[in-house]
Parts: structure tokens; sequence; C-alpha cells
């Protein structure tokens, strides 16, 4: 391959590798909350948040890149707090529920919004992203995560997401640790959507819908969510695969739409009923599986 | 005001019919059941098939597509739910597995019917109209309105007086307890699934006729709000979920007409929101653990 | 001797030959929402630029260039869109792009075009004062809505009489909004009072809480700035809740799509259009015909790919037969009175198109312009 054809096969692919990098974070975002056994599923909200927030402040303000990315992780993390407190109290389901509707309320709040033009979003953002700053920011959210999972406070979260009534009594304060995931999760979804914003050019409030959050919770169901990597290795896989299957479908005559939607659902409900600890967990079940047949 | 009325409880009713399947599933499971909407959403098609292509009157295309909504609920089970059924997380992976089937649902949908809306062809409903007052109300309005209200009459009758409603019950309480009673949870539970998407394909070729349009994404919205009314309702009560389904619907078309339409779905999750702070169990919940 | 002078003959004839044989193949990406939301557009879309690239290639009027069409669905998905559009510049390394269907979506792909120096052709998009500002390789030949509507509303003001207003507009959608917008200030410069404004999503179905709560207020006109699929259910909704007085759409009901949807409720349904199809100038008889020839029945959308293509090929002409980007971009500016099935077709010096609009009302199932 020549340099040249090099060269144009990155400046193809290149936003393809952008969005690898931004749904990875959006896929940690929601497995922050799940370590600890809560399904949180108000991240497009904190998304949309974080990209208003930072759009905004640019095209306002002079503010530099790196204060705009701060305040895109920070907005949605304050709202997280008197969100996270009474909402915590609720079980499982509840719990999932009351976040949909907290997201959905945050994008319609958005798309009513005339400061913002409503439903028109803001445009002409500069592109501010680069691939550099989209790695970083996911590598230093996996930093911090590998960092929790070793620590005391993994153990805690590991606990609460066992037997959240047992790892009480054993003294472990389940709610302020919940509401911390909760306030990571927000923040990372904010920093994403900040990214995301200088990336594409536009926000708008149809960017961040229920589809969405769903999406991110694939990811991260896809990739694994026992370990901190898992989601990033859904997100990669799953970005990816949309481009694999353009080249396929086309062959075999299938609408690219319906085929990338149908194997989004047909790998979820695989991963769901036979590998439920995700690809992440893959190699695991293969060694055990080689050991087992060596120890015949 | 009167006409406002009117089309408060004509929606309401299309969201009480959806709510109570959503709500059957979720008393005898715990699990909320994402596919339900897609089920709203094919089986919507298959009455618009069955009208288009072997022109059948909607009177027999009607609870031909409410039985095949039945059977499509019954394929979820047996796929989607059974298998994880014996997991500490059967309610988290159970709900992600309902939203895989949804998006399988979906995709085939968008791959057999393209993605535009389309309609039921003008005359396979009556067109009449009657006023009432200074309301028009039209035939099809009246008529989904009872239907809605029958399903419920019958579902309620279902549950309190017969066999089957008495044993899912027993199941909605305690599965193991009713495993020792001798009852087949497994069919029992299928059975539910089988009633509770039949509800769900009725709500979803009404809404098609009401509305005039079916496209694969006309589940979405109604799942967001079904969830509100559900919650309003209380978790696993039919009766919580056709009040709040009208109650929905009223509040909706009420807040169009003095706030302006703008406000109108925020006021669905406003809802949802408050009943999950302040009260969980909704209106006519059980008060059992709710609260982490 | 003479065998090595025929053979070198032979040679030097081929040599001449080979050259004017070779055909220059110039590669145009056409980007349209053949899936999601507006699908209904993208479809005649897609029927419009595949005629007129067969014509074109049929018809020898580009010497020695042959036009090849990359199709893509941008799924009216801001993110495809942009992927779409990074792929056609690329990998497929086209000379232009037309399209994509809707508003919301150029705006979002458009500038990766603009940056990477490949010239676009808007013909669908109509959000006025947009598009073209992205930058000066985006050209448009759509009319916006704020060259259509004002001249419609004065037609139909001419024709019907009409002393009060109301509106009802998708919110959540650039173009509905757009549309919305001049509506407002068109009327409201006309000194016609809007008696009330109503507002719902691309998503809602149920629209008779609003159409109640407009009927209440006794407007001479309703107002409907709306995509085709929500139009239909509007207008059978409005006509059911026992609205009879007039209602006049924007550029989303300009679709086929719409008579179909709205059936017997479509009747007497005004629309502004920037394609006059009755228009008996032969371009556009002709136009009509092969479009029919292959199955469909032409409406606006197909008329404006169809001359999309049509502006490009003009643009390759007077650039000097040179198929390159930055020739159709210079090519453009020089295209003067174009004939297109739109009529005679010349672009503004800000980039936006510029041709005659008219009014359609429907009757008896199809669309005929307002007499």
């Amino acid at each position: 391959m020549s340099a040249e054809s090099l060269r144009d096969l990155w400046l193809t692919y290149q936003s393809t590798v952008a969005f690898i990098g931004l749904n990875g974070l959006l896929a940690l975002s929601v497995y922050t909350t799940l370590s600890c056994g809560q399904l949180s599923l108000a991240q497009a909200g904190f998304m949309a948040l974080g990209a208003y927030a930072s759009a905004v402040l640019t095209l306002h303000t002079q503010a530099p890149f790196p204060l705009v990315l701060l305040a895109g992780a920070a907005a949605p993390a304050l709202v997280a707090i008197p969100l996270g407190l009474p909402v915590l109290r609720l079980k499982g389901v509840f719990l999932a529920i009351a976040t949909i509707g907290f997201g959905e309320v945050i994008r319609i709040f958005f798309v009513n919004l005339d400061f913002t033009n409503g439903a028109l979003g803001l445009v002409a953002i500069p592109q501010r992203t680069g691939l550099p700053v989209i790695y970083a920011a996911l590598g230093g959210a996996l930093f911090v995560l590998w960092r929790i999972r070793g620590s005391r406070a993994g153990y805690a979260l590991e606990a609460i997401r066992e037997d959240e009534p047992a790892a009480r009594t054993m003294g472990i304060d389940a709610s302020a640790y919940k509401l911390s995931m909760l306030v990571l999760g927000a923040a990372l979804a904010g920093l994403a959507g900040a990214l995301d914003a200088h990336f594409n050019f536009m926000v708008a409030p149809s960017n961040y819908s229920f589809g969405r959050v769903v999406d991110m919770l694939v990811y991260a169901v896809v990739g694994g969510t026992t370990v901190f990597y898992g989601p990033v290795l859904g997100a990669a896989f799953l970005t990816l695969l949309p481009e694999v299957l353009r080249e396929v479908g086309s062959r075999v005559g299938l609408q690219p739409g319906p085929l990338r939607l149908f194997v989004n659902g047909l790998v979820l409900l695989l991963v769901i009923l036979f590998l439920p600890n995700g690809i992440a967990s893959l190699p695991g079940r293969l060694r055990r599986r080689r050991a087992g047949a060596h120890a015949a | 005001m009167g006409q406002q009325i009117v089309n408060g409880l004509f929606l309401g009713s299309i969201y009480a019919l959806f709510a109570l399947g959503y709500t059957l599933v979720f008393g005898v499971l715990d699990i909320l059941n994402l596919a339900h909407q897609a089920v709203f959403m094919l089986c919507a098609y298959v009455a618009l098939l069955l009208v288009l292509h072997l022109h059948l009157p909607m009177f027999v295309a009607f609870p031909v597509a409410v039985a095949a909504g039945g059977l499509v609920g019954l394929a979820v089970e047996r796929i989607a739910f059974r298998p994880l059924r014996g997991r500490s997380d059967s309610n988290i992976s159970g709900l992600i597995s309902s939203i895989a089937m949804a998006t399988i649902l979906e995709a085939l949908a968008l791959q057999l019917f393209g993605p535009d809306v389309e309609r039921f062809p003008f005359g396979v409903v009556p067109d009449r109209t009657l006023h009432l007052g200074d309301a028009v109300v039209s035939e099809l309005q009246v008529v989904i309105i009872a239907i809605a209200l029958g399903m419920l009459a019958v579902l309620t009758f279902v549950l309190k007086r017969t066999v089957l409603g008495r044993r899912i019950r027993a199941v909605a309480e305690s599965p193991t307890a009713a495993r020792v009673l001798g009852v087949n949870v497994d069919r029992v539970i299928a059975a539910s699934f089988f009633v509770s998407s039949a509800l769900g394909a009725a709500a979803g070729v009404l809404f098609g006729l009401a509305f005039n349009s079916v496209s694969p994404d006309m589940g979405r919205t109604v799942e967001l709000k079904g969830l509100a009314v559900i919650i309003l309702g209380g978790m696993g009560s039919m009766p919580g979920a056709a009040i709040a389904g009208f109650a929905l619907g009223l509040l909706e078309v009420f807040t169009v007409a003095k706030l302006g339409s703008s406000y109108r779905d925020a006021v669905a999750f406003g809802v949802l929101f408050l009943v999950l702070v302040f009260r969980p169990r909704g209106l006519l919940g059980a008060a059992a653990l709710r609260e982490a | 001797m003479r065998l090595p002078l025929l053979s070198l003959l032979a040679a030097a004839i081929a040599a001449g030959a080979a050259p004017a044989g070779a055909a220059e193949t110039v590669k145009i990406g056409a980007v349209f929402s053949l899936t999601g939301n507006a699908a209904a557009y993208g479809a005649q879309q897609k029927a419009g630029v595949q005629l007129a690239v067969d014509e074109l290639n049929k018809s020898g009027k580009l010497p020695g260039i042959t036009l090849e069409l990359v199709l893509e669905d941008d799924g009216t998905n801001p993110q495809q869109g942009i992927s779409v559009f990074d792929r056609l510049i690329n990998l497929n390394k086209v000379s232009a792009i037309i399209g994509p269907t809707l508003s919301t979506l150029a705006e979002a792909a458009d500038p990766r075009a603009q940056a990477q120096k490949t010239p676009v052709v808007a013909v669908s998009n109509t959000k006025p004062n947009a598009i073209t500002t992205i930058g000066d390789y985006i050209w448009r030949v759509s009319l916006t809505e704020a060259q259509v509507i004002p001249s419609a509303i004065a037609i139909a003001r001419e024709k019907l009489g009409f002393k009060t207003a109301a509106i009802l507009y998708g919110n959540d959608d650039a173009f509905t909004k757009a549309g919305f917008d001049v509506m407002k200030g068109s009327l409201e410069k006309s000194g016609v009072p809007i008696l009330g404004i109503q507002t719902f999503a691309t998503k809602d179905r149920d629209f008779n809480a609003q159409l109640t709560a407009l009927k209440a207020l006794k407007p001479d006109i309703l107002f409907v700035s709306a995509l085709v699929e929500q139009a239909g259910s509007i207008a059978v909704q409005a006509r059911q809740l026992g609205y009879t007085g007039p209602i006049m759409g924007g550029n989303g009901f300009n679709s086929t799509k719409f008579i179909q949807l709205a059936g017997p409720a479509a009747e007497g349904v005004l629309v502004g259009t920037a394609w006059n199809r009755a228009s008996q100038d032969p371009v556009n008889q002709a136009f009509i015909a092969a479009m029919k020839a292959r199955g469909t029945d032409p409406d606006q959308f197909g008329a404006q790919a169809y001359t999309g293509v049509l502006v490009i090929a003009d643009a390759i002409r007077l650039a000097g037969m040179k198929g390159g980007r930055d020739d159709i971009k210079a090519g453009f500016a020089k295209v003067k009175d174009l004939p297109t099935p739109l009529g005679k077709f010349s672009f503004l010096p800000n980039r936006d198109g510029n041709h005659a609009a008219a009014v359609q009302v429907v009757k008896g199932a199809k669309f005929e312009i307002l007499q």
C-alpha cells in the first residue's frame, strides 16, 4: 500500500477511530454505577449537559479548551448530586426508570431552551477535539478506574454490588459510594459530551435521547462489566461492527440500517444469555476450557 | 373544553391498554419488559398486512393480530427471559435481554417494511362522527375507548375469578411457594406473557388506527410514557395502570391546551419523577420493598 | 520494406486514436436519507439523480466525460452523515457531493466537505441564512423557505382573502422550525394577526390537543410546518375534528407521500413550491415523462435532485470539460439561466439558488398549480 492510499484510508476512518474513543468514555460512564450494582440510565442527559455547557463556553467566551472540557465534566457532576440523593434509594428497576425519566427531562429542557436555539441546537462549533485529546481522556478515565479497583474503595464497591444490605452491616457507607460513582459517571459522560460537541461541530437535543443511553449500556454489557476495561472493548467492537457490516451488507443486498440494528441486538442477546460477563471474559473462559480439557 | 376531555380520554385509553400488559409482566416476574413496545409495533403491522394484502375486514384482522402478539410474547419469554430465570441479577439482565429482543424485532420490521410511515387504507373503519355538545367524537374513538375498558374488565375478571388468574397471582407473590403448591410456574409465566403481549398488540393496532400511522419506531415514545403510567399506577396493579393511563392522557391534553405543547412530554416525566421520589409505590401499588 | 512502414503507420493511428476514445470518469457522490425520518424525500431524490446521470451519459453533452454516481445513505442521522461524507471524499474521491436531504444533517456534515475543499450541492436544504454560509464550497439549488413562503402566502392571500391565521409547527427539526420562522415573519409583515401558535415533536402522532386548541380560536387559515409523515396525520386529524378552513403547508408537504398519507383530507391543501409541475417548458415535460417511464411520479424533491446533477454537469462544461473539485467550484460561479425542470436556473452571489416559485393545491389527489 502506498503512502498516499494509507493516508486516504486514515482520513476516511479517522472519525471512526475518534468515535471508538468517545463511545469508550460513554460506556465507562455507564459502567461506574454498574460496578456497584446500580443501573443508571441518565447518562444521555449528563452527556447533553456537558456538551451544551462546553459549547456555550466556546461560543460565547474565549475560554481555553482544557477549561471548557473541565466545565463539561463539572456541570453534570454537580447536577448528579441533587439527583442522586433521592433517587439512589430506589431499588434496581425503579432506579433505572427514574434515571431514564431524568435523562428525558433534560432533553426536553434543551428542546425548549431558546438561548440554545431549542431543538435546532448550536452549530458551527470550532473543531477543537483531536484524537490525542480523546484518547488522553479515555486513558485518564481508565487509569482512575484501575486505581479504584485495587483499592479499598474497589472492594467496597464490589461488596455493595454483591449484596448491599450485607455490605451496610459491615459498616460500608453504601449511599456515599453509590453517589460517588453516579457523580463520576456523570463527569465522564459530560466530558465525552464536550469532546463530542467539539468534534462534530454541533450539539442538538436529538443526539441525547433514550436511544443513546441504551447504546452506551449495550457497549458496557457486551464488553463486560466485571473488569474496568470491559466497556471500552465493547465500545470498540460495536463501533467497528457497522463499518464492517456496511461492506458485507452491500454485497448481500441487505439494507445497512436494519442490518446494523439486527446485529447489535443479536450480539447483545447472545452476550447476555451465553457470555454474561462480556467479551472481556472470553480469554478467561477459553483458558478454563483448555485447562479443563488438559485436566482430563 | 369538552373536546379536550374527549381527546384526553381517547389518548388515555391507549396508554392504559399499553400499560396493562407492561405492568402484568412486572407484577409476575419483577422484570421490566422493554420488548413490549416492539410487540406493540409489530402487531400493528400484522393487522396492516392482513387488511392490505388479504383484504380481511378489521373485525377479523384485529383478533388475529392480537393472537399473533400473544404468540410473539411466548417466543420472547422463551428466548430472552426463561434462560435467565435462575440468575441473581435477573431483573437487570432481563431488562437488557428485553432491550436486545426489542432491537432485533425493530430491525426485522425495518428490513421487512421499510422506515416509512404507513397507514391503514381509508374506509377500513367506519368514518362517522358523533356530536356531544361542542365536542366531535368519531365512531372509531368511541370503539377504542370501549375496547380498552372492555379488556380491562376481562383482565380483572380473569385475574380474580379464574384458576389461571389465581395461579398468576400466586406466582407473582412467590414463585417458590407456588411451585411447592404444585403450580407449573413455567406455564403460568408463559401464559402471563401471552396475555401481556396480546394486550400490547391490541394497543398497537388501535394506536395505528387512531392516529393513522404505523412505523417501526412507533413504540418508542409510547414506551417511555408507558413507564410513567405504570409507575404512577403502581407496579403490578391492573386497575392502577388503567386509572393512571387515563389520568396521563387527560393531563397531557390539558397541558397542551393551557400551557402549550412544548411541555407535553415533560409532564409525563415530571409525574414519574415526583412519584418515584415521594411515593414510589404509586397510586395503587403494593407497599412492598420498593426501597433499597 | 513496406511492412515496417505499415506497422509504423498502424502504431501511429493507434496512438492517435487512444486519447480520443479514453473517457475521463468524474465521480459524483450523492448522500440522501434513504432510511430514517426523511426517507420519503430520499427515495425521490435517488430517482432524480439516477435519471439525470443516465441521461447525461447517453446524451453526449459532456464529450470525453462519464459521470459515475456513488450513492450513500445518511440514515437521517448526523453521525452517519459525517462518516459517509468522509468516505466519499477520501475513499471514493468524488469531485462533488449532492445532498444531504435535511438541513439538520447538512449543518453537521457540510463543514467537513468545506474543510476538505469538496463542493457540495444542496438540493433540498431550505433553511434560510444557513447552509451556504458554511463556506464557499457549499452551493444550493433548493430555494429557501424565505424565498418560497412569502410569495406563496401573498398569492394565497390574493386568491383566498384570509384575515387571521394560526400556526402549528414541529419545534425539533431545523427545517420545520425555519419554515415556522418564515411563516410567522411573513404573516406579521403582511399585517395578518396570528391568533395562536402550537408546537409538536417529530415523533408525535397525536395532534388532537393542539388542533383543538387552535380550532377554538377560529382562524381563517391554518399554517402547518411539518415533515411529510406528520403532515399527513395533521391534515386527517384536523378534518376529523371538524376544522373546515384552508390549510397551507411548508415545504415538507411537497411530496406525493403527503397525498397518499392524508387521503381525502389532502383535498384543498395549499403548498408553496419551488417546482411548478404544470409548467409547459419542454425541459420540464421531458423530465416528468422520463421519471414516469421509470415508475416514479416525480415531486419537487425529485425535480430538485435532478437539477442538482444538471448544474454540476454545466459547471464541468463551463470549466472547460474539467471535472476536478476546484473546476466544478469555479464552474458553478458561471452557471447562468441553465434550462432545468425548475425553470431557468442561476446562482445568487451568496451561492443560493434563484428561480421563480409558485403555489400548489391538491385537487383530485394530485398537485395542481393554484389558478
